[in-house]
């Protein structure tokens, strides 16, 4: 009975997580019909996993999926981003874990998800979590396949060593799907991921400065729904749609988005449903001009003509190599992709300050923060270190420095009006 | 100009703050293992490595001329540095005072070890650091990962990427590394690496390694010869020594060990607890924990750790004596046999520790984990549950590069030791005395 009631918490606490989240996201965009689909998609996900039982399962989002969409599987993410999930890995990973880990322990063993049973599941070792996780899992007989994501890309062989984890990672899923990766297959994927990221790029473009008609917290929510949608045409049809939703909205006047300080919110990624960090930075009056994270910078691992020529081994060659190009984890000595993408943005985005968000134990980002920090002081821009995890007891003292930061940007503002005139 | 003498003498006043904290933490350290009963002759030349490079601050003693590469962990093998005319040095730190200056470079949840290097490379005073021509980072965790980033602002880093598992694949990845480093060694050293020079690293190793397994052999021995501390000091000095003058220092304790066992010289009659340490890397000066469980009454029969008896441990096996035969040799050694949590199926580690726990007849395991070292942690569980079905009892210990934990980190030793008392037999009490 005890055990019952325990089970029964775990559930209530996701389930308010959840839905709160999901009925705010809603609440804001009553205009917006699109962000409907986004809403049920999400719930389904959560609450009617497929019957079906998933054949790959990809944790966190640094695996290329087209790779896993060529051998003909349909790629199940599990990204994390919950509270409530959570709460089904407390016991099972250290305390100092960061939520992400925590989260996506939590959802391979919370009791109503997906069947995973005879899953094989795709661990990318990008970080000292996901390594252990991947023993976990297969201590508990799980199927797992690895991704050794090599560490340093000024590695003059970095590429080929990417590219022949690839490989092995095609045959392995080959293998569990029974189907053959051909080089036509390879190429579909690679057009049809490639398409989907374009569109993601071309959304992220036109929602930024609309707050009035879509906010920062939706925004990133439909870039996050690319991973619990089962295909990447569905997650592009819909969200073609919401452009022109937009484009159709956005002939009224955005003053207000204008006349708010405009930031850019960098670090750790902000993961459905656990959306405070945006909702906060909505409420205390700041726009998120660009959020600059790996989820967002996926955008430009895009395949030009030229890269869809050649054989098989070839192809998997040029998404090796266009991922360890664009990929802006910080899962690599250097994270010199990152630092460029900011450097330019900050010049062209009138960026006017910095949210550095960063989740308890994700360890990487605080090591580059410095980096961050010692360039944007070059521009004048200062930046904010917000350090929270997926608890909500935080949200009112984050909400007391965040105001102060606002005011300090708006003062700022002020400030070079007055000196200007 | 005042700003310009002022600045400097600022910055003077905080060197000499700086080499007297450090100075004196390592000399305390060195003072309480000194002061520990029991330590077997010949332990001078360990204690005087240790004293050189961290109550002197000198580099360590070499040849002149000869190049010292920094390495970061015993999955660079050191056999390759000899062969290119160069001393190895390990770089991982124990010291409070870098910590300490290192807690405000590094992120705050970093672990101390990191933290350390950070501040001893932030420094600029220490010359183990000052002067490698090259440091080699394998990359083991997140926070070597991005050390090594922060190091190749400062100087010539390779970082060695460890794969995952060890399947066939990731051991020719892992040679081509090898290769990689040997070039990137001929041209920090300017010596070429040849077939003479690698067979020569390998009889220098070799020579210290044979050394190692007879200490380790002569150390399980119950009475007990000598203590876990003085062990680790030995263990610890390897960082700091050649692996010849090392080889030849132990050989001298050897022969002590060997003549207290004629002579029935233990450390103590009695019968203390054995306790085994495993987990995060115990660095000289941060050896409290050995020092508090001896202190408190038990013994450290032994280590599963990397600057422990692991370090050195495993010989490579020759199996084909051509130059590949022998890179071959040096990459199935530093990876194969490795219980390092860096890889992602570790069960390896688990046999390793109960190997150990039967040959050295331990009674009690206590997990050091040091704060933020999550790999560690994560395992902590599993090999709990692992020891609990042997009945063996064991304790996580959590801590960092300071002092102030002492107290707490003494009262749960003793705790522990009391309860691996509670559950061995009674010692015969002394006979009565029915004459006088």
């Amino acid at each position: 009975m005890r055990h019952q009631n325990v089970s029964s918490n775990k559930t209530d606490s996701f389930d308010k997580e959840y839905c709160e989240s999901l009925n705010r996201l809603y609440n804001d965009h009553i205009r917006l019909s699109e962000i409907r689909w986004f809403c049920s998609r999400a719930y389904d996900w959560a609450y009617e996993p497929d019957t079906q039982a998933h054949k790959v399962v990809l944790l966190g989002t640094a695996i290329p999926e087209e790779l896993v969409i060529a051998s003909g599987a349909d790629p199940y993410w599990i990204i994390g981003g919950s509270l409530g999930s959570c709460a089904w890995s407390d016991d099972l990973v250290p305390r100092d874990t960061d939520p992400i880990s925590r989260s996506i322990t939590g959802y391979i063993n919370r009791p109503e998800s997906a069947d995973l049973s005879d899953s094989l599941f795709i661990v990318p070792l990008i970080n000292d979590s996901m390594r252990k996780i991947a023993y976990d899992l297969k201590s508990s007989g799980r199927k797992v396949c690895l991704l050794d994501v090599p560490p340093d890309r000024t590695d003059k062989y970095a590429v080929e060593k990417y590219a022949g984890q690839l490989k092995a990672m095609c045959e392995a899923v080959s293998e569990q799907t029974k189907t053959r990766v051909t080089r036509g297959a390879v190429v579909s994927a690679m057009k049809t991921v490639s398409d989907a990221r374009i569109t993601m790029r071309r959304f992220i473009e036109i929602s930024r400065g609309h707050k009035d008609i879509i906010t920062d917290a939706a925004r990133l929510f439909v870039i996050n729904a690319y991973y619990i949608t089962p295909s990447p045409e569905e997650w592009r049809y819909h969200t073609e749609c919401l452009i022109n939703e937009i484009a159709y909205y956005s002939g009224a006047s955005n003053q207000l988005a204008q006349k708010e300080p405009s930031v850019m919110l960098l670090g750790s990624p902000v993961l459905f449903p656990n959306e405070k960090i945006p909702f906060l930075v909505s409420d205390v009056g700041l726009t998120i001009s660009e959020a600059v994270d790996y989820l967002s910078m996926k955008s430009f691992v895009t395949y030009p003509p030229k890269s869809l020529w050649g054989g098989r081994d070839r192809l998997i060659r040029n998404i090796a190599s266009r991922w360890l190009r664009y990929d802006a984890a910080p899962a690599y000595v250097t994270n010199d992709v990152l630092f460029d993408y900011v450097s330019w943005s900050v010049l062209n985005r009138k960026i006017e300050g910095v949210i550095y968000h960063v989740l308890k134990g994700q360890i990487e980002y605080d090591f580059e923060l410095e980096r961050i920090e010692t360039m944007l002081a070059q521009y004048g821009i200062p930046v904010f270190r917000l350090e929270t995890d997926y608890q909500y007891q935080d949200v009112e003292q984050l909400r007391i420095r965040m105001e102060a930061f606002s005011e300090m940007l708006t003062q700022k503002r002020y400030r070079e009006v007055k000196k200007a005139s | 100009m005042t700003d310009i003498i002022k600045a400097e003498s600022l910055k003077q006043r905080q060197d000499k703050r700086f080499i007297n904290k450090e100075t004196q933490t390592a000399a305390k350290y060195l003072r309480r293992l000194k002061e520990l009963s029991g330590a077997p002759d010949g332990m001078e030349p360990f204690y005087r490595a240790l004293e050189r490079i961290y109550v002197e601050m000198k580099p360590i003693e070499k040849a002149p001329g000869q190049k010292t590469i920094g390495t970061y962990c015993v999955m660079t093998p050191p056999e390759l540095i000899y062969a290119a005319g160069a001393v190895p040095v390990k770089l991982c730190s124990g010291n409070y005072t870098a910590f300490s200056i290192g807690d405000s470079i590094a992120p705050r949840d970093a672990c101390p070890l990191v933290k350390a290097v950070a501040g001893f490379q932030q420094t600029g005073l220490m010359p183990i650091y000052k002067d490698c021509s090259m440091m080699v980072i394998p990359v083991t965790c997140d926070c070597k990962k991005k050390i090594a980033g922060m190091l190749s602002a400062y100087c010539n880093v390779m970082t060695m990427h460890i794969p995952a598992s060890r399947e066939d694949e990731d051991m020719e990845e892992y040679i081509r590394q090898l290769y990689e480093l040997m070039e990137r060694l001929e041209k920090a050293t300017g010596n070429k690496i040849t077939y003479e020079s690698l067979a020569d690293g390998f009889r220098k190793v070799g020579y210290a390694q044979y050394e190692l397994s007879e200490f380790i052999r002569l150390k399980k021995r119950v009475p007990y010869l000598i203590r876990g501390s003085h062990a680790m000091a030995i263990l610890n000095s390897s960082s700091y020594m050649p692996a010849d003058v090392w080889g030849k220092a132990l050989h001298r304790v050897n022969e002590s060990l060997r003549k207290n066992i004629s002579e029935k010289k233990t450390v103590t009659s009695k019968k203390l607890p054995r306790i085994l340490l495993t987990g995060s890397p115990i660095v000289f000066p941060n050896i409290k924990i050995p020092l508090l469980i001896e202190e408190m009454g038990g013994i450290v029969a032994g280590d599963e750790t990397c600057m422990g008896e692991r370090g050195l441990w495993d010989p490579a096996v020759i199996t084909d004596d051509s130059f590949d035969g022998m890179i071959g040799a040096l990459a199935n050694r530093s990876l194969r046999p490795c219980p390092c949590p860096t890889f992602a199926d570790n069960s390896q580690r688990i046999y390793r520790l109960k190997q150990l726990i039967k040959d050295n007849q331990i009674q009690g395991v206590i997990y050091h984990v040091l704060r933020g070292c999550l790999v560690y942690d994560y395992e902590y569980k599993r090999i709990e549950n692992e020891l609990g079905q042997l009945g063996i009892p064991m304790i996580r210990l959590e801590s960092d590069y300071n002092e102030e934990d002492i107290e707490q980190l003494r009262i749960r030793i003793e705790a522990f030791i009391e309860l691996i008392k509670l559950k061995q037999a009674p010692e015969k009490p002394a006979a009565v005395r029915r004459s006088f």
